[in-house]
């Protein structure tokens, strides 16, 4: 079923212009998988597949995830992201990461309870995906607003998606944008309109 | 040797042309984004003591990195170098042709051939093929294989990115002759 993996960790370790800023480490785990509805035209319900497919891939992204980061408990954001071929609907890609089937393995994987933030489109094989993620417990936590790219160059064939699951174990290593708790001045659209 | 990021790529081929790899294919890529040693120095004409410097700590940094994500024995090894926009070709090429960053490689390898190796002048994003041969003999055709690899913000225009790349087996579903039954 699944044709091919690819995982990809970043460790950032400086900031251009800046230098050394703590070290903040981001996954992104790709399947690529033959597209079940390929080839059979409108197919209205797609709950079958959905659930004979999600699971396999949630389970073996996120343990892929978990491994690179050395357990789950590093997990400290999330992010999934589907890339279509070019012969597949986008409700392909969304069936198979935005229903329970997929999205609570993922949560309960990384002990998260938050809605997990995703990317979807549709490309020939090599198109990149910038993944967002975000805080796995606490969304609006704006320090680990933050992407992780990833692109496969012989994925997706037309009849194929590249389902990924993305993770962070920190937020961007020098956050400093503050939070809704500390926003303290009062947005006053008119103002700023020239 | 300022070093601003490494990004560790790992691929797994589980099908190709339609049948079960057996056993799984498996690559591992390792980049190194680091400040290129030369930059905005002009025209160096002796690359040596950057190279003694730097070589080294890359090996040492990259080799042991790139086998344990492979996860088990080299069958294939290449390298790359991918100087950015306010840098020399020469650059990468003096940071990865020299035994003190190659044999890192070829100890952590148990390997003895020549490391194939990309090296080009590119922008931040560039996509660039790491080719790979035979870690004890390069004349072995089921092992020529390709990686793709790139890293979204680097190099930047100052910067270099050195990689190394590991292969468990030859090609998904390599079936081609030996070059000894065409001589």
């Amino acid at each position: 079923m699944i044709r091919r993996v690819v995982t990809r960790l970043e460790e950032i370790r400086a900031e251009p212009g800046v230098g050394a800023c703590p070290p903040v480490r981001r996954v992104a785990a790709a399947a690529v998988i033959q597209n079940p509805w390929a080839g059979r035209g409108r197919v209205d319900d797609l709950a079958a597949e959905v659930e004979a497919v999600a699971p396999g891939l949630a389970v073996a992204l996120t343990d892929r995830v978990s491994a690179i980061l050395g357990g789950a408990a590093a997990v400290e954001a999330f992010g999934k992201a589907a890339i279509v071929g070019t012969d597949g609907e986008i409700e392909h890609g969304a069936a198979l990461i935005h229903t329970p089937w997929f999205g609570d393995i993922v949560r309960a994987a990384f002990g998260g309870t938050s809605i997990i933030v995703f990317a979807d489109t549709r490309g020939p094989a090599g198109t990149p995906i910038v993944v967002p993620i975000w805080h796995t417990t606490a969304a609006a936590t704006r320090s680990h607003y933050a992407t992780v790219e990833i692109a496969i160059a012989d994925a997706p064939r037309p009849d194929e998606i590249v389902v990924v699951c993305a993770a962070a174990d920190g937020g961007r290593p020098l956050a400093r944008i503050g939070d809704r708790t500390t926003d303290t001045a009062t947005v006053r659209l008119e103002e700023h309109r020239p | 040797m300022n070093l601003r990021k490494i990004v560790t790529i790992v691929e797994e081929q589980l099908t190709e042309g339609g049948r079960e790899v057996a056993p799984v294919h498996r690559v591992a890529i390792v980049l190194a984004v680091i400040d290129n040693p030369w930059a905005g120095r002009g025209f160096v004409a002796d690359l040596g003591p950057g190279i003694d410097e730097i070589a080294p700590q890359l090996g040492a940094l990259l080799a042991p990195r790139c086998v344990a994500a492979l996860g088990g024995p080299v069958e294939a090894y290449g390298k790359a170098g991918i100087v950015g926009l306010d840098g020399e070709l020469e650059h990468a090429s003096g940071l990865i042709h020299t035994l003190k960053f190659g044999n890192h490689f070829r100890e952590a390898a148990r390997a003895t051939t020549l490391l194939p190796a990309v090296e080009k002048v590119a922008p931040a994003g560039a996509s660039f093929d790491i080719p790979l041969k035979h870690v004890t003999d390069a004349t072995i055709r089921s092992h020529h294989q390709t990686v793709t690899a790139y890293v979204p913000d680097a190099p930047r225009p100052g910067e270099i990115v050195i990689g190394l790349a590991a292969a468990s087996r030859g090609r998904p579903q390599e079936r081609l002759a030996p070059l000894a039954t065409e001589q």
